[in-house]
């Protein structure tokens, strides 16, 4: 009698095995029956991506489109991200100088950003914790140029997706000032000076003309000032605000933020018209 | 099939006589093709204030000319003190609500207190460009009370890049209501040094009336802005809701 | 971190080459479907027919279900795919009634798992093609909500798919209210129908009407609706029209 009934539950056991195997076959769909079983094992070990707070982010959702690149194409074209920008930086005699839409990633370490805001936003902030990562790994900081290969492998990795990035990257470290230039295309380049965006061309007419290595700190920062404030004056898809920032041996310092509608008044001052006639009540 | 047959299932909005002239390629073109993204429409608002802030949208849902429902509420609940509006696709909009949801429960038993405003900032940027290739078509904006209980306000992209403000305005009517914003409030860039408070100078009562107006003028222009109006005004007593009727045409 | 792993990324690419087997476009499809709430419960109503491109291929489809105890299904759109979310939905009923607890999902259960079904499949760009409604009553409480094909959903006093939301809801907007009686409710939603029969071209003269109340669901049995074709713009649709014939 006993065998009986241990040979009826196996039975059951199988065929319910095979009515649920077959429905997943039939609708590739699976329900959670994990409640109705005995053990609850998943209690502690679930690591799917809400719970994984702190640990792997989560990955990037890559749409199942037959077609990458025009999906793209196309949902970038609904997103409209963020962009026109002018951002240059150049290194001299007392340390590096870097203007507008300047990303802090550390006390010693700044990013310019070009391009999609997002895009640039995110991956400084990944930035950020990777060299705050080596940090802690090495209890050293990490140098511009290892910071700025990160970021250029990075964006290297997802080449022909679509992000788009023109940053630099400005920072002291043991070996004093660094500055790159690293870009979506997955270009690094080391240099002296750089301008990206939009209303490079124009900060580059100014900023080339007017630099030398040997300048002091006021005059460096008048010289970004400038470059930055001309290129908004000719690109129309540059303005706003002009940031410079300085960084030396004790990390950087802003150094002003003006809105480039005043700073026009500063470099071009209104001067009182000469009333040639004056109308008069007859 | 080719690239360029697949490009027009994406392309629904292009103009009819494109589609048909290309329509000898293949067969298949003369069926109903679908997009994964809709744009359901709608209006946030969202302005700081010195110890406040008010977070408002409008209730209407549409497709295309056709409005789907008069009483959809765009705002939802995302902290103590942290409310998310939002307008774009319905659909990706409620998974986004989802998936933030559940991830201030797991920040609720992880740390057993209630996220701030500028830590659920934060998160939501890092949500948005997780599908930064398969972007959620939401457009948000963030408003609530940060650790000083001064009002804040989060403005983002649809794929997460964000930034902080004193106010701001997202959606189909936003192009009507943020230059008219920009002129009462004018608040200075967060970039400026020395730095300027980038909250607005109005009281409580002022704000919500300005923004009562906002969207009294922008359902007279914008189709897809208009039924209801839903308010809610985070300050140091908790939260408030109001409500004011639009259009209904 | 896997940021940087984009192997994964282009695994995925490759792999949404290989599977391709999607609704592209729909085969056989029924037209709109109307649901009202009404003083006891939820009305819906929905034709039979079953299009196949301007064919009318089949004139029994029956497009509203019951699901479970406490819910009602109407959908529009592939009935290949309606099929599939049925099959879907005993599933879930029958893994629900498997618990044997006493509980059983109720509509606004139904209808957000309806949600994340449809929001799923148009997240792997497979979208089924359907428009469905979902009503319910369940602890005095009446629920009423629509999902589409790409997860776009909602609730409301009265909701149409399809044609129904240009023809339909102008004319629930106008003459609904909370309190309808149950042949108040069934003549509305008739009109309803008669004004789509008359300028839907997929929509046919047969058709079921199904009600939900607490009592559980009763779906009529087919019948036809009285017509009258000889509106003076029927009967000569070009006139006030100069140049047509």
């Amino acid at each position: 009698m006993v065998v009986f009934l241990g040979f009826a539950n196996l039975l059951l056991t199988i065929s319910c095995n095979l009515i649920i195997y077959l429905f997943e076959q039939v609708m590739s769909m699976k329900f959670d029956t994990s409640g109705l079983e005995s053990h609850h094992g998943m209690l502690f070990g679930a690591r799917d991506e809400l719970s994984s707070g702190l640990s792997a982010a989560p990955s990037f959702d890559i749409p199942n489109s037959n077609d990458f690149d025009c999906f793209q194409k196309e949902a970038i074209q609904m997103v409209k991200p963020a962009k026109g920008t002018t951002t240059l930086a150049f290194i001299f005699k007392e340390a590096s100088q870097s203007v507008k839409k300047i990303i802090e990633i550390n006390p010693y370490m700044l990013g310019t950003m070009a391009g999609g805001a997002a895009d640039c936003q995110f991956w400084h902030r990944n930035l950020g914790i990777k060299c705050r990562l080596h940090e802690l790994a090495n209890k050293r900081r990490i140098s511009v140029t290892g910071a700025s290969k990160l970021l250029a492998n990075i964006l290297y990795n997802y080449r022909g997706m679509g992000l788009s990035v023109g940053t630099m990257i400005a920072g002291w470290d043991e070996t004093g000032p660094g500055l790159y230039y690293v870009d979506s295309e997955g270009g690094r380049l080391k240099g002296t000076r750089f301008s990206v965006g939009s209303g490079s061309p124009y900060a580059y007419g100014v900023l080339d003309n007017g630099y030398r290595y040997d300048m002091s700190v006021e005059e460096a920062a008048e010289l970004a000032r400038r470059s930055i404030y001309h290129a908004t004056f000719r690109d129309g898809a540059s303005g706003g605000v002009a940031s410079v920032y300085y960084v030396g041996p004790n990390g950087w310092k802003k150094l002003s933020g003006d809105d480039v509608a005043e700073l026009h008044y500063s470099y071009y001052p209104v001067e009182p018209a000469v009333v040639e006639q004056e109308m008069v009540e007859t | 099939m080719n690239s360029q047959q697949i490009y027009y299932i994406f392309d629904l909005c292009k103009s009819p006589n494109l589609s048909l002239s290309l329509s000898f390629i293949t067969m298949a073109k003369q069926h109903a093709r679908w997009s994964p993204y809709d744009n359901n429409g709608g209006t946030c608002v969202a302005i700081a204030g010195a110890d406040y802030c008010v977070i408002a949208a409008d209730t209407r849902m549409s497709t295309g000319y056709s409005i789907l429902s008069r009483d959809y509420s765009k705002i939802c609940k995302l902290a103590d003190k942290c409310m998310m509006a939002s307008s774009g696709f319905q659909a990706d909009v409620r998974a986004l609500q989802k998936v933030l949801a559940a991830r201030h429960l797991i920040y609720q038993h992880q740390h057993n207190k209630q996220m701030s405003c500028p830590a659920m900032g934060q998160l939501l940027s890092n949500t948005l460009y997780y599908k930064r290739f398969f972007p959620y078509y939401a457009f948000n904006v963030l408003g609530g009370l940060d650790n000083e209980g001064k009002g804040c306000v989060f403005t983002y992209d649809a794929v997460g890049s964000y930034e902080r403000v004193g106010y701001s305005s997202q959606g189909s009517g936003s192009t009507l209501i943020m230059p008219f914003l920009d002129n009462q409030l004018k608040s200075p860039s967060p970039l400026l040094l020395p730095a300027q408070d980038a909250v607005t100078p109005l009281s409580e009562s002022e704000a919500v009336d300005l923004v009562k107006t906002c969207f009294a003028s922008a359902t007279e222009r914008d189709i897809y802005t208009g039924d209801r109006l839903e308010i809610v005004i985070l300050n140091a007593d908790g939260v408030r809701r109001e409500e004011m009727e639009l259009r209904k045409d | 971190m896997n940021l940087v792993d984009s192997n994964q990324a282009q695994n995925n690419l490759m792999v949404s080459e290989a599977a391709s087997e999607r609704t592209l476009y729909p085969y056989v499809t029924g037209t709109s479907v109307i649901g009202i709430k009404y003083k006891d419960g939820i009305l819906m109503a929905a034709d039979m027919g079953g299009s196949y491109g301007s064919t009318l291929r089949y004139k029994s489809v029956e497009r509203l279900k019951s699901i479970g105890k406490h819910s009602l299904l109407g959908a529009s759109g592939e009935i290949s795919d309606f099929q599939e979310i049925l099959r879907n939905l005993d599933e879930l009923i029958l893994y629900d009634n498997m618990w044997d607890d006493g509980n059983s999902m109720g509509p606004k259960e139904v209808h957000n798992y309806l949600t994340r079904m449809m929001y799923n499949r148009r997240n792997k760009f497979n979208p089924l093609w359907n428009s469905l409604v979902l009503g319910g009553v369940k602890n005095g409480q009446k629920y009423l909500g629509t999902v589409n094909m790409i997860g776009v959903h909602f609730e409301d006093d009265h909701v149409a798919t399809g044609f129904g939301n240009h023809l339909a809801r102008p004319i629930l907007r106008d003459e609904w209210h909370a309190n309808l009686s149950f042949e108040d409710g069934v003549k509305l939603l008739e009109k309803c129908m008669r004004v789509l029969l008359y300028r839907d071209r997929s929509a046919i003269n047969k058709l079921q009407i199904a009600k939900i109340t607490e009592e559980g669901v009763t779906i009529s049995q087919p019948y036809a609706l009285k017509t009258f074709w000889n509106f003076a713009a029927f009967q000569n649709p070009t006139v006030g029209a100069e140049g047509s014939w």
